[in-house]
């Protein structure tokens, strides 16, 4: 597989200004410290700073360089989702995420970003010390007005840009305000040096005041601004230089470049901060084009405030986005404008309507290319971030109706994009006032909850909750389609094919007087499924090609996949392992377009396995280390076990019967610790395989040596096989102790005095140096040898008498 | 408060606070002047730097001032006891990067200067296995 980019980290907005000797002592701080915080006000640029940290350790850090932008997050407990999130781990049902995102970092070098933590900073505090306590060689670098108070923590202060001074007038203030004039346009000559200078002074320099102050320079002067902003300031210029004079100076300046806003453009401005992070100029549109401002206007409004700084965007200019400290400006402006409420009910109302539409096309609507679909989904998933903040706001103002119109549309938070976010959703949206909401979505209300705990495994509540759905929908036949088709998945799973039956035949039934082919093929797959477990066979294959022409004509990949997967199992119980073959991997190159985790990993895993028993080892192995990988970095034990599973089966038929049992037993261990059973047979044939050949006593040594062994040990075995590891997979060499050649001969020499027991002083006299040159030559050896007392330094010098001088 | 100490050096006395009566060893000094030195370069001070100390007369200020030095840094000592305007005075004077202190005025003086880290005594003593000796085990 190609390699992913190993960070998230946005294209910088423009230039990067003066703080170098801040980015070499920060980054050279990860060498040793686990956790820096970056403290400051707003607008003194922590985010910028951190950002180009982070952005210059991504080399030094082999897991990856992970933001994790907080400021859109307003529940403590949301914290860990988000960490989660973006490093794509799925909830396991068996525990909580916090140790499965531990898990998923685990013993990777990684660098978390976590930006913004000021309004969470208990729980960032929390989850950051558990996750450095468990994950030894994670670091985590963080941006907040507060310091997190933890034991590992460094509180890093951000200061102001360096001021001009006489003799020193190129400051970093001055190159930050004459490269943002420069962006827009103004050669600033040398007789504005002054005023620049003045300028930079009365702005503290505050970095996101100067960048304000310099969009400005295109009608204004530097010297007019410092005179217009010396009037403003005149009540607050007391001579103090401390935090909150510099959180009134950012005041002010944002205030000031505010009132010079046309009316407009300060309209539009506070309108934008109910978007929850990036967005487009559509959606800008749709939701900000309220009296007085038109959407028509909206793109020309959008571009004076980029030009004034006050809104950034990237390089295309298709995104747009606010700094944190404006947007909490804006949104103050929102409410002063008794706003709020209207904006983020159009907000949420917008949402909804886009929603609806995305929905239709990706699902419901005939007669698409698949190409239009996709594109559906995909806009609907970028709409991710902006769907829970006007859930968010559906949940604050009780609008239980709303709400659940947009979660009943929202193919981004349910199990088919490998979230079951679905149900948090609903269940606190159900625990609202529902006397206003139509029975009718009372019942879907239940559906989308009963889809989201069958992926969570948790049947009988799935059960139970779409059973008692399904009167409510009967005017509602694509979901009450979709609420058949997820009972005959329950049934079957409880291992209860006559019920489930009864689900597929109602749901085809229902779906063909429709003309619905999503649910016909969902339905005709269910009875092939249905039929595989009654040894049907032959009715199997016939449900399932019919399912696949349907399936075909819809043109989604989720359910092509889905229909592939089951023609692929009805293969496989014929013994036509070459068909199972062709089908699961057709089904892993329609999951790889849609680009979902857990199911992907599930299918490699049935690829690697079935390309086993055909003794195609090199592709067996191909797709069991690609599922393997994929469900370690989302965290998910379920998907590992499978792959042990399959890497058992590919060992026994290479011949390789210790490592069958190795394997099959770890994934026994794995599957028992999630409350997990496993195929009792299999692994009977498997030992009584092993013990005819192998001995009875080497058998259960085996099989107890392989319980006790990690999951990943256990798989390597397999992966490493007869062939020779892949360099990357090679277990590093053990770096050997250190040489002594890199010391110095003096500091060899100060190194042997140690063993003597010497203080500083009895050195420096014996060396005739003075003793403060004895304390440096000390602190480099310990630097060098990475021991933390003189103690240390004299055993190491003792044990090898050849670094003696 | 135990020092600490390595066994078999001079036990030579360099200073006895005369606020508690403890007495530190020639040893005792440096072994943790070591460490504190150890700790600052890894803040980030480096020769020339200034680097504030703001503690009450005793074994801390000469351990902080020994290690200050044995980095090649400039030590820029400030009385415990100035108020704080002076306080604030002093440290925007100094350009310090980083500061040295236990002490509340001190720290909120340093608010709004240049100082990126306040080490604290705590700080200076405790000496965390660094990452580089983490893993090469």
């Amino acid at each position: 597989m190609p390699d992913s980019p190993r960070h998230n980290l946005p294209a910088e907005p423009n230039r990067f200004v003066g703080r170098e000797r801040d980015l070499d002592d920060l980054c050279g701080m990860f060498g040793d410290t686990r956790v820096v915080t970056l403290c400051g006000v707003g607008g003194i640029g922590k985010t910028r700073l951190a950002l180009r940290v982070a952005a210059r350790l991504v080399p030094s850090y082999s897991g990856g360089v992970w933001l994790v932008e907080l400021a859109r997050i307003n529940r403590p407990e949301l914290v860990v989702r988000e960490i989660a999130r973006v490093l794509g781990v799925p909830e396991e049902h068996t525990r909580p995420l916090l140790d499965t995102v531990a898990a998923r970092l685990g013993g990777t070098r990684c660098l978390l970003l976590l930006d913004n933590c000021e309004h969470l900073v208990d729980s960032c505090a929390e989850v950051s010390a558990r996750l450095v306590a468990s994950c030894r060689r994670l670091s985590i670098l963080a941006t907040s007005r507060e310091p997190l108070r933890i034991a590992s923590e460094l509180v890093w202060r951000v200061p102001p840009l360096d001021l001009p001074e006489p003799g020193a007038p190129d400051a970093e203030a001055v190159r930050l305000f004459r490269d943002r004039a420069a962006a827009v346009g103004t050669r600033l000559g040398p007789e504005s040096q002054a005023d620049v200078a003045r300028l930079c002074r009365a702005l503290d320099g505050l970095p996101l005041a100067l960048e304000l102050a310099a969009a400005r320079t295109s009608l204004l002067s530097p010297g007019q601004i410092a005179d217009r902003i010396d009037d403003r300031f005149s009540l607050l210029t007391t001579g103090e230089r401390t935090a909150p004079a510099r959180q009134r100076t950012l005041r002010a300046a944002v205030e000031w470049s505010h009132d010079l806003l046309s009316a407009k453009e300060q309209v539009l401005l506070r309108r934008l901060s109910v978007f929850a992070g990036s967005f487009d100029l559509d959606l800008a549109e749709q939701v900000c084009a309220e009296l007085p401002i038109s959407g028509a206007e909206i793109v020309d409004l959008l571009g004076g405030l980029v030009d004034k700084s006050l809104v950034l965007c990237d390089e295309s200019r298709r995104r747009y986005r606010l700094l944190e400290t404006i947007k909490r400006f804006a949104a103050e402006r929102l409410a002063a404008a008794g706003e709020h409420e209207v904006v983020r009910d159009r907000h949420l109302h917008v949402l909804c309507e886009l929603m609806q539409r995305h929905f239709t096309v990706e699902l419901s609507e005939r007669r698409l290319p698949w190409a239009r679909r996709l594109a559906a989904l995909t806009a609907s998933r970028t709409l991710l971030d902006d769907q829970r903040a006007a859930l968010d706001w559906a949940i604050e103002s009780g609008s239980a109706s709303q709400g659940l119109r947009l979660c009943f549309r929202s193919t981004g938070l349910l199990p088919v994009s490998g979230l079951t976010e679905i149900v948090g959703w609903v269940e606190r949206l159900l625990a609202l006032d529902l006397s206003q909401v139509p029975v009718h979505q009372i019942a879907l209300a239940k559906a989308y909850l009963a889809y989201g705990l069958e992926a969570r495994d948790e049947l009988p509540r799935s059960l139970e909750l779409a059973t008692e759905s399904l009167p409510g929908l009967a005017d509602d036949r694509f979901r009450a389609c979709v609420v058949h088709n997820l009972l005959v998945m329950v049934w079957l799973r409880l291992g209860r094919a006559e019920e489930a039956l009864h689900h597929a035949e109602r749901c085809l039934a229902v779906a063909t007087a429709a003309g619905d082919q999503w649910n016909q093929a969902a339905g005709l797959a269910g009875l092939s499924a249905v039929a595989l477990v009654r040894g049907r066979l032959r009715e199997a294959q016939r449900h399932g090609e019919e399912a696949l022409e349907r399936a075909r004509e819809h043109g989604h990949r989720w359910i092509l996949a889905r229909v592939a997967t089951q023609l692929g199992a009805v293969a496989e119980a014929r013994g036509d392992l070459v068909t199972a073959m062709a089908h699961y991997e057709a089904a892993v190159t329609w999951l790889r377009e849609l680009g979902t985790g857990v199911e992907l990993a599930r299918c490699l895993a049935r690829a690697g396995r079935v390309a086993a028993l055909l003794h195609e080892f090199a592709t067996a192995r191909e797709r069991l280390a690609a599922s393997l990988s994929l469900s370690r970095h989302t965290g998910q034990r379920q998907g590992v076990a499978r792959c042990l599973v399959g890497l058992s089966v590919l060992a026994e038929a290479e011949g390789d019967l210790e490592a069958a049992v190795l394997a099959a037993a770890a994934a026994a261990t794995l599957r028992e610790s999630i409350g997990q059973h496993s195929a009792a047979t299999r692994i009977e044939e498997l030992l009584a395989r092993a013990r005819a050949k192998l001995g009875e006593g080497r058998a259960s040594l085996l099989w107890s040596r392989g319980r006790t062994m990690s999951p990943a040990d256990a798989a390597q075995r397999v992966l490493d096989g007869e062939r020779p590891a892949p360099a990357d997979r090679a277990p590093r060499p053990r770096s050997a102790r250190v040489p002594h050649s890199v010391l110095t001969p003096r500091e060899r020499e100060i190194a042997a005095l140690l063993t003597r027991g010497l203080s500083n002083r009895a050195i420096a006299e014996e060396l005739v140096i003075s003793p403060a040159t004895v304390a440096r030559h000390i602190a480099n050896i310990m630097e060098k040898l990475g021991y933390t007392s003189r103690a240390q330094i004299a055993v190491w010098a003792a044990e090898h008498p050849e670094a003696s001088a | 408060m135990p020092l600490p100490t390595v066994v078999g050096m001079d036990e030579r006395i360099v200073m006895v606070d005369s606020a508690t009566g403890l007495r530190l060893t020639e040893g005792e000094l440096d072994e943790w002047s070591a460490a504190a030195t150890v700790q600052l370069r890894r803040r980030g001070v480096r020769l020339g730097d200034s680097v504030l100390i703001c503690l009450p007369v005793g074994p801390h200020l000469l351990v902080a001032t020994d290690a200050v030095i044995a980095v090649g840094a400039v030590a820029w000592p400030l009385p415990a006891e100035l108020d704080a305007c002076d306080l604030r005075r002093r440290i925007l004077a100094s350009h310090a990067r980083v500061m040295i202190s236990d002490l509340p005025q001190a720290l909120d003086a340093a608010d709004g200067s240049r100082v990126r880290t306040v080490v604290s005594v705590a700080d200076l003593r405790v000496l965390a296995p660094s990452r580089r000796d983490a893993d090469r085990r």
